[in-house]
């Protein structure tokens, strides 16, 4: 039931400078049909989002790209990781010329900088034990290779110098 | 006598057919249909005697020609529905009128609206997690016997010193009338979540110049959270604007409930919120005291949606609208909603008011 209110003025025409004007609510009990409409939806597409750390969800929208992948978000900004030493001294080096900068000329031009180096002396420690591992397991796979491949030939020699 | 009855009693047990009319035909003008039937070949000589035991040939043609998948494909317009279907009445007529349309649950309702589709990531994380994380936190023990102080009652009575207190309606709290909703202690049926979500945009430049600020506020709106806005008229008059009441159309809000409501929290909260430059959070004062958190977004801010992003030359650039963003939890208290959406990822920032 819908109250259909009819506003009537007592004043025959409405003069807004004298500000009151008297309002006669008239209130008469009215059912007319109501027109039900059907609900209009945007059209949506599924999309498949990528967060910067490789993790993957769905959802609905409206942007008909199927993937879309975010350099950006709550993976690698500092305010959701707040811990993460890795995010709190980012430094934008995706061409690699900061480290080529700094195997040319060394680090002494950001030796000012004490809280951030710790970080990257930290870095550079990692990088020579992540360096040494490899050259090891390098080392290893080397001798394994070698002794692999001088196996059957040895044998062969062997057998050549039976014949 | 004896010997003109039985012929009588003859012909009339004998069947129609054999016994010659009592009327000669050429005598007889009119017409009777027990006549003509009885002139018809018998029904029984259309029935096959062995056609079960025969089996049935077709012709060679009519199987070749027989095409279903062809037939269906060059028919230009759809065959008619096999089964009668319910057609929901186009106008409600009340309750008392013979036909009444079904309820909006009903998929033939003109309301039905289909979904949930999907299960959306956030409504995951909530029941996987956070559910459990705030009954946890939330969780008040009480030794067995124990029994909570009485409180004073929400609204004061009146105290009779004045003969004109009686049958008087009670009295508001003290320190203003605003009566606070009840905070129930949270229990496993009163978890907090996230009720609906409200954008909204005032465009102030839509009475001052064209509506064209509006289509556009309202498009974007939709564009981010899947849902076709309503517009809204001024209330209030801004005479620096040239707002009017009741005039000048200058808001345009959507309401999201349910799928669209978690879509658009999950894209708002791992997409957009890490990429506003500058962004210190949502400030902790805000909220209406009653569950709701509100945070504003700069037009540049709004640009950042991926849905505004990926054709952003649709958008005049300066026309893309700032909005406000109302999260209505089923929290009672601020301090409630605020821990529930922190716990999803909403960052708070400064004096958090509760």
């Amino acid at each position: 039931m819908s109250l259909h209110t009819t506003l009537r003025r007592t004043a025959a025409s409405p003069i807004i400078s004298q500000g009151t004007t008297a309002t006669t609510f008239i209130c008469t009990q009215c059912r007319h049909a109501t027109l039900l409409r059907r609900p209009k939806r945007p059209y949506t597409f599924t999309q498949l989002i990528t967060l910067s750390d490789g993790s993957t969800f769905t959802h609905r929208t409206t942007s008909p790209l199927p993937v879309y992948r975010s350099t950006r978000d709550t993976r690698n900004s500092l305010m959701w990781n707040p811990t993460s030493n890795k995010l709190r001294n980012m430094e934008d080096d995706e061409a690699g010329r900061l480290a080529a900068f700094r195997a040319k000329f060394g680090r002494n031009w950001d030796a000012t900088a004490p809280a951030a180096e710790e970080g990257v002396e930290g870095e550079k420690e990692k990088e020579e034990a992540r360096k040494a591992a490899a050259k090891e397991a390098e080392e290893e796979e080397d001798n394994l290779l070698d002794l692999i491949s001088s196996f059957g030939q040895e044998e062969a020699e062997s057998g050549k110098k039976k014949k | 006598m004896a010997a003109s009855e039985p012929s009588r009693y003859l012909a009339r047990s004998l069947p129609r057919a054999i016994v010659p009319a009592a009327r000669s035909q050429g005598l007889c003008w009119r017409r009777h249909a027990s006549d003509q039937a009885a002139a018809k070949p018998s029904a029984l000589s259309d029935l096959e005697s062995d056609g079960l035991l025969k089996g049935t040939t077709t012709p060679v043609e009519a199987a070749k020609s027989f095409d279903p998948v062809a037939r269906a494909r060059a028919r230009k317009t759809q065959l008619p529905r096999s089964r009668y279907q319910f057609r929901s009445p186009k106008y409600d007529r009340g309750p008392l009128h013979p036909h009444r349309p079904p309820p909006p649950s009903d998929p033939s309702s003109r309301l039905f609206v289909p979904g949930p589709f999907s299960l959306s990531r956030v409504d995951q994380t909530h029941e996987s997690t956070i559910a459990s994380d705030i009954l946890t936190l939330c969780y008040v023990h009480n030794p067995p016997g124990f029994k909570p102080p009485p409180k004073a009652p929400r609204l004061r009575t009146w105290d009779d010193s004045s003969p004109y207190h009686k049958n008087r309606s009670l009295r508001g709290p003290r320190g203003g009338d605003v009566l606070r909703l009840l905070r129930k202690p949270i229990t496993f049926n009163n978890i907090p979540k996230l009720e609906r979500i409200t954008i909204h945009s005032y465009v102030k430049n839509a009475a001052k110049e064209n509506s064209g600020w509006l289509h556009v506020a309202g498009m974007a709106l939709q564009a981010i959270s899947n849902v076709k806005v309503t517009t809204y008229r001024s209330k209030t008059s801004v005479a620096k604007w040239y707002i009017s009441p009741g005039r000048d159309a200058v808001a345009a809000k959507a309401e999201l409930h349910g799928e669209d409501m978690e879509h658009f929290f999950g894209k708002l909260l791992d997409i957009v919120m890490p990429r506003l430059k500058d962004w210190p959070g949502v400030k902790g004062t805000s909220g209406d005291s009653s569950g709701n958190i509100t945070f504003g977004l700069e037009p540049e801010q709004v640009a950042l949606f991926p849905e505004i992003e990926v054709n952003y030359d649709m958008y005049p650039p300066q026309m893309i609208p700032g909005c406000h963003i109302t999260l209505h939890t089923t929290a009672k208290t601020d301090k409630d909603a605020r821990l529930l959406l922190s716990a999803m990822g909403v960052p708070f920032y400064g004096k958090l008011v509760d």
